[in-house]
């Protein structure tokens, strides 16, 4: 049996708007969600979901269907995350003095701008020192750490979404674990 | 078993890795080793709060979604230059030809508007009169065929059965003057042509 993004796939390569909207439908949240997660910005997270999925419809004939169409639209997603954020980070670091906040690398880490005030409203204190934490770390570590945390994938899938070996996840999701642990140690 | 290995199986064991003995080892190392025992409490916290702050609910209404699906439904092309993207894709020659073609001929162009020499071709060229940069085709002569005149000045006087060309030059036609074919000057057209490829070239390798 084929499954169900497949085959809207397949109808939307042949010119099916219906089929790419239901897409859309099934991804959106999902993609959205993380890419929030991963660049703080509302505005931005949206402006990635939209690239992503004009990705996706751009290369819907290579998709290949051996591989699980959630892992494709990932990974089509969280490269155009990390893309960002290095943009960003390598915008920032021209500024220095900024020692504050350190990340994994030694990078300076700039706290996201236009956060929604609705959604921080609903965030505890503990929530915003947590995700405070959570955006100090580099992207390649932030990116494992959101497909983990926030989608549950296995370290196993996060190899496939990030195109590299499950033993480079590993360290990654350890790294960032202990990075984590030691950050909030301190403060919750 | 040590602290570091401890702390290696307990990233294991949150990673969902951990082997059956493995883990039996661990609990024992944990039972009698209250640095770990602190360690993996902590680890289990950092686990719990990442899961609570990253799959929190992001806080979209209803009508941010659907403004959202319209944008990316808006701005996926339609079908047919979706086809043509995808043919262009199928067959990169094409494009990687045509670019080639395009800085081939903006580079014949410009060796051709150095050279101002004088070029005439044609498949009957016996009965024609070159005076200076002129090419003349005297009165009752004939020429049979094709006539292409570079960089000089064709006077036609005869006839010529086939059409005449002038690049960079003019025509001057006698009112005794029969053209069979098309007389055509396309020095403008050369300008434009090459003032286009020019930026595109430039555009290309900027
Ligand atoms: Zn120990």
């Amino acid at each position: 049996m084929i499954p169900i993004e497949a085959r809207l796939a397949r109808k939307a390569l042949k010119g099916d708007q219906q089929a790419f909207a239901e897409i859309v439908g099934l991804y959106q949240d999902k993609l959205y969600h993380m890419a929030f997660r991963m660049l703080g910005s509302r505005q931005e997270a949206e402006d990635v979901v939209q690239e992503a999925f004009l990705r996706v419809y751009r290369n819907l004939d290579r998709y290949d269907e051996g591989m699980k169409f959630s892992t494709w639209i990932y990974r089509i997603a969280t490269n155009l995350c990390i893309d960002r954020l290095r943009k960003r980070k390598a915008t920032y670091s021209l500024d220095a003095e900024s020692t504050e906040h350190e990340g994994l690398d030694g990078y300076a880490v700039i706290p996201s701008d236009d956060r929604t005030p609705e959604s921080e409203m609903l965030l505890s204190e503990t929530q915003r020192i947590v995700r405070q934490a959570i955006d100090t770390l580099p992207a390649k570590y932030k990116s494992v750490m959101v497909l983990r945390y926030l989608h549950d994938l296995s370290l196993q899938e996060i190899g496939e979404v990030l195109d590299m070996p499950v033993t480079t996840v590993k360290t990654r999701v350890h790294r960032g674990r202990e990075y984590l642990r030691k950050k909030l140690e301190r403060k919750l | 078993m040590n602290c570091a290995q401890a702390s290696r199986l307990m990233h294991e064991y949150f990673d969902g890795d951990l082997a059956h003995e493995d883990a039996s080892e661990l609990k024992a190392h944990l039972g009698g080793c209250p640095e770990c025992r602190e360690r993996f409490n902590d680890y289990e916290r950092t686990e719990g709060f990442l899961h609570m702050a990253l799959a929190a609910p992001v806080g979209r209404t209803e009508a941010d979604r659907a403004a959202l699906t319209d944008r990316i439904l808006k701005s996926v092309p339609g079908r047919r230059s979706r086809r043509l993207a995808r043919w262009l894709r199928q067959y990169p020659g094409v494009t990687v030809a045509a670019m080639l073609g395009l800085v081939l001929l903006a580079s014949f162009i410009a060796s051709w508007e150095q050279d101002q020499e004088l070029v005439v071709r044609g498949s009957d060229l016996s009965q024609i009169v070159i005076e200076g940069n002129k090419v003349v085709v005297p009165e009752g002569a004939r020429v049979d065929g094709d006539l292409i005149i570079e960089n000089g000045e064709a006077v036609v006087v005869g006839e010529i059965r086939g059409n005449l060309t002038v690049i960079d030059g003019s025509v001057n036609m006698a009112s005794t003057a029969k053209v069979i074919g098309e007389a055509r000057e396309i020095n403008q057209a050369l300008d434009w042509i090459w003032y286009k490829l020019r930026s595109t070239v430039i555009d290309l390798a900027s």
